[in-house]
């Protein structure tokens, strides 16, 4: 193994500093003079159609600075994909889920703005609506998008090898229903954002994990050139998908009220705004059916999933696609199919959310397999160890894994202590029941979204020796930044204090598709990695030339640069920096760099092939103490093995598996909207319960060594893996302590007690 | 509804002002001062990214009216460093990766730093009581309770 | 019409120096234009998510001095000021000593942000059937002084304070001056548990508090206060008097949590169903006696 400087150490984040004494600015910390406060006005019905819209009392009170409707957007509407663009900024002809924006207000102030939202008058006729997708399915149903029969909003099926003949061998066959429960990112920053339309375009400081989407958006929607359309990324408070990778209302409306009016114009939406109508995980109903022969080898898997979209398509076709393409790992199956199903509700909208599409399936799957096993008395270890795959392997659908940790993170699991502790099935004494779960999984990392696959960097040399580097990858906390400027300093033989990153600007960093899928390490990392070799190259041409030497034989170490084996033919990279920048008119160093891993394509519409760069494995073990009378769960233990490939930044790779595993913890035992009519009758911090400090276990880390071929030094994704890992492992947990198996997330309290009750009974 | 002349000790300095009794003390704070390192979450203090120490306590500055800053003295985290010098909790959030989008931090800091005040040798249990009303969504927690450890030891002996 | 509101409406504030002059506000208050607060915890969300009718002007008590103590006696017992806050009863050495119950139950209130500035008597005028201080209260057989103009004043048991969701015998022209509670009998054991989901910073589904005394194995000045099971916090008198007077054994226990369940009166909510929480007053009133043995 290579020995590092920089990779691979303990390094305290670049951004800690200015997070540490708030001098870190995000979107709602700008403000600028003159400028006004943009607020949305927004739907009291799920689905109605909008008769009329009388803003004439709000543009007349005074401070109001202009007032905004659907049709001032000129019909324009977006979505992922060309087919699916259906969403518009405002609600034209009608509104689709409930507090849907309809009209929007630019004034002087805040207060003024929402004063003036009060004196809009909007006649609504009120339209029957449907918030159950399996009702929506059926022939008669109410349809949210007139020209979408049976509220079919995606569908994707796959159909490897012959699932009926894999059935036919299996000695046991279940069928189970699943569903996985509607839970939302949960960042504490609401989206905000200040926008300014002048002669050079659009200029936007928006919180924004994707900021290159935007980008399009604004161009597509404004009809300007993308070189007018300008994102500039303050620092963001957390994002895991969906919401801050796409555009939204309050975007848009800035944009048209700055152009409208030449001022600047700012918009933050509050928390109730988020959990009422921000995007979310989509809920999912997935009917399973899995064949076992005797000694607990899969024999074929069949799926059927059904989808809440909600009113809007977003990025629902890349949900569904993840759903079925990537169940093929990491247990072997040879037979599988796949019917995905995503269907339009009058809820909120489902999107992308940290484990996209993956958490969904693999939940059911890991259940249903260690409720096999134990109808077959087989331990919950030995049946994923029979099952896993090794690497390399090929799946069914050509998903190629080179490096693959899943078996030696299960088996550590299984030698650790906590294991023993396992209740197996004995009662305790007291209420308090101690359960151990366990649980193996795989996410993709490097993730490719069709059309959106470029990412570079540039790395500019001062003259003084230290480094401005360039990327369009955005760092929305996971730290991305930190083991990007650890890469560049690696390859120049330099300190990270040494490399300044930029916040992207459109206008200035490269084109990149952003946080999502875990693909900034591996894919903006490569970047960062020939960027940095770009300029090395450079300067080793300039240090060969010097000292009459192959530009081979450069090394670059120590903040130091030197001949290997002439150690007297040495200097400070800073001298080397200044002897290249001046040798002459034109000695610009700049290197460019651009991600060259996995680029064969994909078969979206089969699910054919790899939607990711590389994939990692984490295993999982749970311990819960569960109260038998009253349900109270505590989880009081996790230990994760994770295969990251390599940990590029370990402390960072630690903070991230701890984080995503919390996540899941949280999606499994406590998070979920609750609904009625498509209310969300729970849209505060108080009611959707993510876990606080008192809640959280104490947490085990082991890393599990693969080096992946693709991904720089190694490295594969770390975070979305312990996403996914996370329920099945709390709940295979619950079912020791309390000996019932539940198939629905979250399981609260009073699902326990009621299913013990009903167990008795 | 006149505005209302207050008096108060931000960060050390004494400040005269003018607020609308309808302002709270995050937005007087954020937008009459410019201290932009207290963020707003939930705006209705169950998140406590707000958190200033008002009076050697915490609060949810977005719960309180502007106009009762009035006598009080007012910390936020822009007050903690001593110039280049950061507190010992800032160093140690820095150190440990006891953040990571960095959102919840300033409150988060605020909350860490009132409780070591009071209690200078927490066990892991108070640590986790006294950050119980500051939400963090990236970290899991873990590597803020092992920041706050190492911050009580930094502080040992009245550092 | 939907508006997710940041701001706090335009309003007036106003800061008495006295009791009196605050209640000289209050004698003139059509339509509720003056609106008494103390910490603020409660009503500043609530006039932020337009929940409550705005008032014209806000009357900040807290600058009525001689109303934030925590005062013990033992013959008078305990008075608590309507701005000792939440925090302050919680850290109590006195009350912690002498009425655990009370200081478990403010310390199971939200945050300690949220407890630093809120009051007790702001829990129980807010009178949501969860508050965990009234299960304690009434317990105690607390009991709150209530204020007028020109000395108006009126002393309301617990027991009769709450009359619904939101609603107590606190008229427009009173306030709550303190909260007092006699001296607990000697030997007397409390505790006050509450189930929630998370650990912390959440609503009790259920909270239960008990007080009794153990005299020659004999049960006696047995209290058991309910809250989140009813329109208002509630006292099991049927469980109590079950216990009264009765010598202690396991399946009394079991037939008087059983008792209390049945006069519970939950609602299903998002949180929790009605059949849930009956079955959870059983469990906790069992465990809370056991606890207090």
């Amino acid at each position: 193994m290579e020995e590092y400087s920089v990779i691979g150490k303990r390094i305290p984040r670049v951004d800690g500093r200015v997070k540490v004494t708030g001098e870190a600015r995000y979107a709602a910390d700008y403000s600028m003079p003159g400028m006004l406060w943009c607020k949305m006005l927004r739907s009291p019905y799920p689905h109605a159609r909008i008769v009329s819209i009388d803003t004439s009392r709000a543009e007349k009170l005074p401070g109001v600075k202009g007032v905004l409707t659907g049709k001032d957007f000129n019909g324009w509407t977006w979505g992922w994909m060309p087919k699916t663009r259906d969403e518009p900024p405002l609600a034209v002809d009608k509104v689709r889920y409930l507090a849907e924006a309809v009209a929007a207000v630019a004034a002087i102030d805040e207060d003024t703005a929402e004063e003036a939202t009060e004196l809009i008058k909007v006649e609504y006729e009120e339209l029957p609506g449907v918030f159950d997708p399996e009702e929506a399915m059926k022939e008669g149903a109410p349809r949210v998008h007139d020209y979408v029969k049976n509220n079919l909003s995606w569908d994707f099926h796959m159909d490897f090898g012959d699932v009926d003949k894999g059935f036919g061998e299996a000695d046991l066959v279940r069928e189970d229903r699943f569903e996985t429960g509607r839970v939302i990112t949960g960042y504490l920053e609401p989206p905000a954002a200040v926008a300014l339309w002048d002669s050079g375009g659009i200029t936007i400081w928006a919180a924004k994990q994707s900021p290159y989407f935007v980008y399009r958006h604004l161009a597509a929607c404004f009809n300007l050139p993308l070189n007018k359309v300008r994102i500039i990324q303050p620092f963001i408070g957390a994002g895991f998908g969906g919401t801050k990778n796409d555009s939204l209302a309050g975007d848009f409306c800035s944009v048209l009220f700055s152009k409208r009016t030449g001022r600047p114009v700012k918009f933050v939406y509050n928390m109730h705004e988020v959990l009422m109508t921000c995007r979310r995980r989509h809920n999912m109903i997935i009917h399973n059916k899995m064949g076992m022969k005797k000694d607990g080898i899969i024999t074929a898997m069949q799926s059927k999933v059904i989808a809440d979209g909600g009113a809007y398509t977003a990025i629902g076709p890349l949900t569904m696609y993840l759903t079925g393409s990537i169940s093929t790992l990491p247990y072997k199956l040879p037979h599988f199919r796949h019917d995905a199903y995503r269907i339009f509700t009058n809820n909120p909208i489902g999107a992308a959310m940290r484990g996209h599409g993956v958490t969904h399936t693999r939940f059911a799957a890991e259940i249903q397999m260690e409720m096999m096993a134990e109808e077959l008395g087989i331990d919950p270890i030995e049946v994923r160890l029979k099952n896993a795959i090794t690497a390399p392997y090929e799946t069914i659908n050509k998903v190629t894994v080179h490096t693959c940790g899943l078996k030696e993170g299960l088996k550590t699991l299984s030698e650790n202590p906590k294991w023993k502790k396992r209740s197996g099935g004995s009662p305790p004494e007291g209420p308090l029941s101690h359960g151990v779960g366990i649980s193996g999984t795989a996410y993709l990392g490097g993730a490719r979204q069709r059309g959106h696959q470029s990412c570079g960097a540039v790395v500019r040399l001062c003259e003084d020796g230290t480094i401005d580097y360039l990327t369009g990858a955005t760092d929305c906390g996971q730290g991305s930044d930190t083991v990007l400027v650890q890469i560049v300093a690696e390859e120049l033989g330099l300190g990270v204090e040494d490399v300044d990153i930029k916040r992207v600007d459109t206008a200035v960093t490269p084109c990149d598709a952003g946080s999502y899928g875990s693909r900034v390490t591996v894919l903006a990392g490569g970047a960062a990695r020939n960027a940095a070799r770009d300029v090395k190259r450079q300067l080793a041409e300039v240090a060969a030339r010097n000292w009459e030497v192959d530009p081979g034989d450069i090394i670059f170490k120590d903040q130091r640069v030197y001949v290997k084996g002439e150690p007297e033919k040495a200097m400070p990279f800073r001298k080397l920096a200044q002897v290249a920048c001046y040798a002459g008119s034109g000695a610009v160093i700049i290197g460019r760099g651009y991600s060259q891993y996995g680029i064969e394509e994909l078969d979206f519409d089969k699910g054919i092939g790899n939607a990711g760069t590389s994939y990692s494995f984490t295993s999982q073990l749970t311990e819960v103490d569960v109260d038998l009378e009253t349900g109270f769960v505590k989880c009081t233990d996790m230990v994760i093995a994770h295969d990251c490939g390599r940990p590029l930044n370990p402390i960072n790779v630690e903070a991230q598996n701890q984080g995503g595993a919390i996540q899941g913890m949280g999606q499994a035992m406590y998070e979920r909207f609750a609904m009625d009519l498509g209310k969300t009758l729970n849209a505060n911090l108080a009611d959707y319960k993510m876990p606080l400090s008192t809640d959280v276990p104490n947490i085990e880390l082991i890393d599990i060594i693969t080096d992946d071929p693709n991904g720089p030094y190694g490295a594969k994704e770390a975070s979305e893996g312990s996403t996914v890992s996370s329920p099945p492992s709390v709940v295979s947990a619950i079912h020791d302590a309390t000996g019932i198996w539940f198939k629905e997330q979250p399981v609260t309290p009073e699902k326990i007690v009621m299913a013990l009750k009903k167990k008795r009974e | 509804m006149a505005m209302k002349k207050i008096k108060f000790v931000l960060n050390g300095e004494t400040c005269e002002w003018e607020v609308k009794p309808w302002r709270t003390l995050l937005e007087m704070l954020r937008e009459d001062f410019q201290l932009t390192g207290t963020k707003e979450g939930c705006g209705e203090g169950e998140c406590g990214s707000c958190t200033v120490i008002m009076g050697g306590k915490t609060v949810n500055s977005c719960l309180v009216p502007a106009v009762e800053a009035d006598g009080q003295e007012i910390l936020t985290i822009e007050g903690l460093a001593h110039g280049e010098n950061l507190h010992p909790v800032q160093e140690a959030f820095v150190e440990k990766a006891g953040m990571q989008c960095g959102f919840c931090t300033p409150g988060m800091i605020m909350s860490a730093k009132a409780l070591l005040d009071e209690n200078p040798e927490p066990s892991e249990n108070e640590i986790r009581e006294g950050i119980a009303g500051n939400f963090c969504r990236c970290t899991g927690y873990t590597k803020i309770f092992e920041s706050i450890q190492a911050a009580a030891e930094a502080m040992k002996g009245g550092k | 019409m939907v508006t997710f509101y940041r701001r706090l409406p335009k309003m007036g504030y106003v800061k008495p120096g006295s009791l009196e002059e605050a209640l000289e506000l209050l004698e003139k208050n059509p339509n509720g234009r003056y609106r008494v607060y103390a910490g603020g915890t409660d009503v500043i969300p609530k006039l932020k998510g337009r929940v409550i009718q705005s008032p014209e002007i806000l009357v900040d008590l807290k600058g009525v001095s001689d109303l934030d103590h925590i005062d013990f006696d033992e013959q008078k017992g305990l008075y608590i000021g309507a701005l000792a806050t939440v925090r302050s009863v919680e850290t109590s050495p006195v009350i912690k000593e002498r009425y655990p119950i009370l200081s478990q139950a403010a310390g199971s209130i939200a945050s300690i942000q949220v407890r630093n500035r809120g009051t007790i008597t702001g829990n129980i005028c807010n009178a949501v059937p969860s508050a965990d201080s009234a299960p304690a209260l009434l317990c105690l057989d607390a009991r709150v002084l209530l204020y007028s103009k020109n000395g108006g004043e009126r002393t309301v048991d617990i027991t009769d304070f709450f009359k619904g969701p939101g609603l107590t015998v606190l008229q427009p022209n009173e306030i709550l001056r303190e909260i007092n509670i006699s001296a607990s009998p000697e030997n007397s054991r409390s505790v006050y548990i509450k189930l929630s989901p998370r650990s912390r910073m959440d609503l009790a589904v259920v909270g239960v508090g008990v007080l009794l005394t153990k005299t020659n194995g004999t049960f006696r000045n047995v209290r058991i206060g309910l809250g989140a099971v009813a329109p208002t916090p509630i006292r099991a008198l049927k469980a109590e008097a079950m216990l009264e007077g009765s010598e202690v054994n396991d399946d009394l226990i079991i037939n008087a949590a059983r008792t209390a369940s049945e006069e519970s009166r939950p609602i299903d909510d998002h949180r929790a169903s009605a059949e849930y929480r009956k079955m959870m007053v059983e469990v906790l009133v069992k465990r809370a006696i056991h606890q207090c043995l």
